[in-house]
């Protein structure tokens, strides 16, 4: 990467009406297409408000990203050891810490494409191990993927193509709130037909069934979270023609339906989240949704679909494995990259000893890093709630309302920039940890 | 007074195709300022002098076809962890971490091109929809010039646009404001159509075969997209992947598109996937001669080989329909597969080429027979289709093939004997001459690219150079260059990085009217799940979030 970003002419003829308001504006001014950061669909069709630093989103903004406007705080404080510090001596500090240590853990990476490159550099300029907060969730993903690979789509083919959708235990209700609206429940559609004929399938617990369908008719299949690999399994054998070793039951007559379905629609897609599956055997599910979606594609078309990618998760992945080849559970410790998941990740490091600091980044949602006695310097907005209790603390604006920036879509295919909506004065994170990587005295040749 | 500024490689054989420049002895005068500049009346200019005698100076390589950034890459990055961990660079060898062959990390790519005497890259195959990603790992990507192809013609907009046969100038309007809004050079097709018609469940789709959604044939969109390119100025044609790749017996196909195209300018790209015949036991057979023979005839043809070489690979591509057939024989046993946001697909395939498989060992002498079948050095490119046929790395073997009848019978003798038997490649006795081979690696790529200033070393080009030390053994001679200089600067040494540079972006211009972004933001509104105007790529996402200075290329539009 080059020289620092220059955030003033981000944007190119075209987004006119995004110039930014300067500091002393004092007319509200309405934003259009705004990209929301605070989850890994990355709806870019708000309308956000600005009122000096008060960010109000006017349309199509889902709960939870109302939620998350209304609490970014436009202005912080700098903290060492829970005093109030500028910043500049709380980055000095944030040095001397870094300098000291040998073996440091880069986490949480909540962060935007420029943060996560920064990140990078600075773990490799400090041999530091790399892990994002959601990695868990992605590993399931990951380790299909490695595994067997699959056949996926991305958001507006299933707006378009889809004529049957089935939800495998996704919870819509509490994130990903606007999927329904977007991607299954348009207005229009290239194909009309295909929408008109759209059905929607939940499968998974009904407490998580989904409460609002913008109108699409909805059928439930319920099971327990503990049996949606069996019941996708179940599926994949009615399908091969197999009996159903399944007790009579509103699940067993469902299935039985739910096959026909698919045996007669044009684009079946099937939708998971990795983040929303039992960490225990999560990767089971996901492997047996992606065997059922190669088992159609023999004859007729289907594809999988992976909801995910909160706090930068999806560009975590897509950055660190363009820059070094693995997609996440790197150590730059040694004479060459490490890859090891099942290692180089946060819990796993904590509860073995293997780091002796943390650098912990959530600039999206302000996520707690992990409980340890371990020195610990956080990156995180303003309204962080254990600023106090580490060692520094070193408040961040939040990409896409405090600067611009770039982030990668849950699909994987799609990158969005975000904008800068309003003018705080937070830093953006890759501006603190690129600082960080020039003041550091790069370590001796291993 | 006058200050020293200029470097003079001395007493070098110069190769440069473009000013008929033979391995003429003479001195080289290059500055980082000025590029390349005609000998100094004053010696006084010179910083310094590099005695390069015996050795063959030409320009900086320029790669027209690999996949080194975006999307797909990406993907094959993910699958592929044993690959990766095999492959970590040591730390010191290069300036930054990585690892990779087949899909090597970013950076890892710009310096492996650059230790190879490479100074431009163009990756081929890049989605509008996953075009600021493609731009990111081209920013990540040091050491050369880049741009990339944008991929139309399996697009819902384009393929019902051209289905409604309303107005020619909006198709126009939408190609140029495809090459601004995604940052492109130049515009590509794969299996036009074919991609589109994969997601309606179509399983393939020849030439003349109607796409099932929008009615429309490959043949439409090929001579559709061709004129239409040709009436914006491009300077790069129509960049084809063309239907049926890898099929026995397309070379039928070839053909047929080859006329379709109506003597209009077209790039036919990885040939060698294209050049199938059915015959004999196994219903394969080389259709080399048969279809060099049609591109000695036709004129307006230039194409790259995309040879393959044996060894462990992976394949990724945008055609998704062929990919799927593909994913059969996935080695290991794992692929990827992509319907992608009503534009086209992707599909990545692991591979293996054997070279005691019989179908591998043809698809081998195919590549070469293509290579040295064709008569006209600036209608062929040096290519593997990186890293679908092999990496790039290989090239200096590919190199010695070229140049070296003897090593090529070796290595002819030692592959599936049915294959060696049944290929013409035995007979051929053309040996490439480095002025050839200066040509297929840089004058002809960057000429065809309209890439006035790269691949060539006369006045005004930029000064990317790349010294090699002769040797007999051509394969010797083109792994490790003496010296690469990027615009003036010397940026390899003896096989050892000492500059990181960052290259340029080439991207092409050209005036559309206004009114398709109203056309198009209703058309994103209504159907697509990203704004019109979040699509676009802004020139400061390159130049300042990437690091890499923009070179538009303006060509005038002609209708």
């Amino acid at each position: 990467m080059g020289r620092p970003p220059s955030w003033s002419h981000f944007f190119s003829a075209g987004n006119a009406v995004l110039k930014l308001s300067t500091p002393t504006a004092q007319t509200p001014i309405t934003h259009g297409d705004v990209a929301c950061p605070f989850c890994g669909l990355l709806c870019d069709d708000l309308i956000v408000r600005t009122d000096r630093l008060q960010l109000t989103p006017l349309a199509n903004a889902c709960p939870k990203a109302l939620t998350a406007y209304a609490a970014a705080v436009p202005v912080g404080q700098a903290l060492i050891n829970g005093k109030s510090a500028s910043l500049d001596q709380a980055m000095q500090h944030a040095l001397r810490l870094l300098q000291k240590s040998q073996r440091p853990l880069l986490a949480g990476l909540g962060t935007d494409v420029a943060g996560l490159r920064a990140t990078l550099a600075l773990a490799e300029k400090c041999h530091a191990m790399v892990d994002h907060l959601h990695s868990a969730a992605a590993n399931l993903n990951l380790r299909v993927l490695q595994s067997r690979g699959w056949q996926t789509t991305t958001f507006s083919e299933v707006r378009n193509r889809a004529d049957l959708v089935v939800l495998v235990g996704v919870d819509l209700n509490s994130n990903y709130q606007n999927f329904m609206r977007r991607c299954l429940a348009p207005a229009d559609a290239l194909q009309p037909a295909r929408r008109a004929a759209r059905r929607v399938i939940y499968l998974g617990p009904v407490a998580q069934a989904p409460r609002d369908a913008a109108g699409l008719p909805v059928e439930i299949i319920a099971c327990t979270a503990a049996e949606l690999t069996s019941t996708v399994r179940a599926l994949q054998g009615l399908l091969a023609g197999q009996t159903l070793n399944l007790a009579r039951s509103k699940r067993r007559t469902g299935l039985f339906a739910l096959a026909e379905q698919i045996r007669s629609a044009d684009y079946t897609v099937l939708v998971w989240a990795s983040g929303q599956l039992r960490a225990s055997d999560g990767d089971l599910t996901i492997s047996a949704v992606c065997e059922l979606v190669a088992d159609i594609n023999r004859t007729r078309r289907a594809a999988g679909l992976a909801l995910g990618g909160d706090d930068g998760a999806q560009s975590a992945v897509a950055v660190c494995s363009w820059l070094t080849g693995f997609p996440s559970g790197v150590s730059f410790a040694g004479g060459q990259l490490q890859y090891a998941p099942a290692t180089f990740n946060t819990a796993r490091i904590v509860a073995d000893d293997l780091a002796d600091l943390v650098l912990f980044i959530s600039s999206f949602s302000r996520r707690e890093p992990p409980a340890t006695q371990l020195p610990t310097i956080v990156l995180a907005p303003p309204g962080f709630k254990g600023a106090t209790a580490v060692d520094v603390y070193l408040p961040v604006g939040v990409p896409g309302l405090d600067h611009a920036g770039q982030l990668v879509r849950a699909d994987g295919v799609v990158t969005l920039p975000l904008k800068q909506l309003r003018v705080s004065t937070l830093p953006s994170t890759a501006e603190l940890l690129l600082r960080l990587s020039a003041g550091l005295h790069g370590r001796p040749r291993q | 007074m006058t200050t020293p500024h200029l470097t003079e490689l001395r007493g070098g054989r110069i190769y440069d195709p473009q000013a008929g420049i033979d391995g003429e002895v003479r001195s080289l005068f290059f500055s980082a300022d000025l590029g390349i500049v005609a000998a100094p009346l004053d010696q006084k200019e010179v910083r310094e002098v590099l005695d390069v005698t015996g050795c063959a100076v030409m320009a900086g390589g320029v790669d027209i076809h690999t996949h080194i950034g975006g999307g797909k890459v990406n993907i094959a990055r993910m699958l592929l962890p044993e690959e990766h961990l095999a492959t970590r660079t040591q730390r010191g060898a290069h300036p930054h971490l990585g690892s990779g062959v087949a899909t090597p990390s970013t950076r890892t790519a710009g310096y492996r091109y650059a230790e190879m005497g490479y100074t431009a890259c163009f990756e081929p195959a890049m989605l509008p929809a996953n075009a600021r990603h493609a731009h990111m790992e081209l920013a990540d990507t040091p050491m050369v010039d880049k741009g990339a192809y944008a991929l139309l013609g399996n697009d819902d907009f384009y393929l019902r646009t051209l289905a409604a046969g309303t107005d020619r100038a909006v198709l126009r309007d939408y190609l140029a404001w495809t090459l601004h809004a995604a940052q492109a050079l130049a515009i590509k097709v794969v299996n036009p159509g074919g991609i589109n018609a994969f997601k309606f469940n179509q399983r393939c789709l020849d030439l003349d075969e109607q796409n099932s959604a929008y009615g429309v044939t490959p043949r439409q969109i090929l001579l559709t997209l061709a004129e239409d390119i040709q009436a914006l100025g491009l300077a790069h044609p129509l960049h084809i992947h063309g239907c049926n790749l890898g099929v026995p017996g397309n070379q039928e196909t070839t053909l047929a598109s080859i006329s379709a195209l109506e003597g209009l300018p077209a790039h036919f790209t990885h040939l060698q996937f294209h050049s199938y015949g059915s015959e004999g036991d196994r219903k394969f057979s080389s259709g080399a001669q048969v279809i060099a023979e049609a591109i000695n005839r036709a004129k307006n043809i230039s194409v790259d080989i995309g040879q393959i070489m044996f060894g462990q690979t992976v394949t990724e591509s945008g055609d998704s329909m062929r990919q799927y057939a593909g994913s059969a024989f996935a080695s290991p046993k794992k692929s990827v597969l992509m319907d992608i946001e009503c534009e086209a697909g992707c599909g990545v395939v692991p591979f293996k080429y054997k070279h005691q498989n019989f179908v591998n060992a043809l698809q081998w002498t195919i590549g070469l027979e293509l290579f040295l079948s064709i008569n006209d050095p600036w209608r062929v490119f040096l290519t593997t289709d990186h890293p679908n046929g092999a990496p790039f790395t290989s090239y200096p073997h590919l190199i010695r093939l070229l140049m070296d009848r003897t090593f090529r019978q070796e290595m002819l003798a030692t592959i599936n004997p049915e294959a060696a038997a049944a290929s013409h490649l035995g007979s051929l006795e053309r040996e490439y001459s480095l002025y050839e081979i200066a040509i297929l690696t840089r004058a002809a790529p960057a000429r065809s690219l309209g890439l006035t200033n790269l691949g060539h070393l006369g006045l005004g080009a930029r000064g990317d150079v790349t010294v090699y030390v002769d040797h007999p053994d051509r394969e010797r001679m083109f792994t490790t260059p003496k010296y690469v200089f990027k615009a003036g600067q010397m940026i390899v040494r003896d096989g050892r990085i000492v500059a990181t540079p960052q290259g340029a972006t080439h991207v092409s211009r050209v005036d559309y009217d206004p009114l398709i972004e109203r056309t198009l933001d209703a058309y994103f509104e209504r159907y697509m799940t990203v704004r019109r105007s979040n699509l676009m790529v802004s020139d400061a996402e390159i130049e300042d979030l990437g690091g890499s200075p923009l070179i538009r290329h303006s060509p005038r539009r002609r209708a």
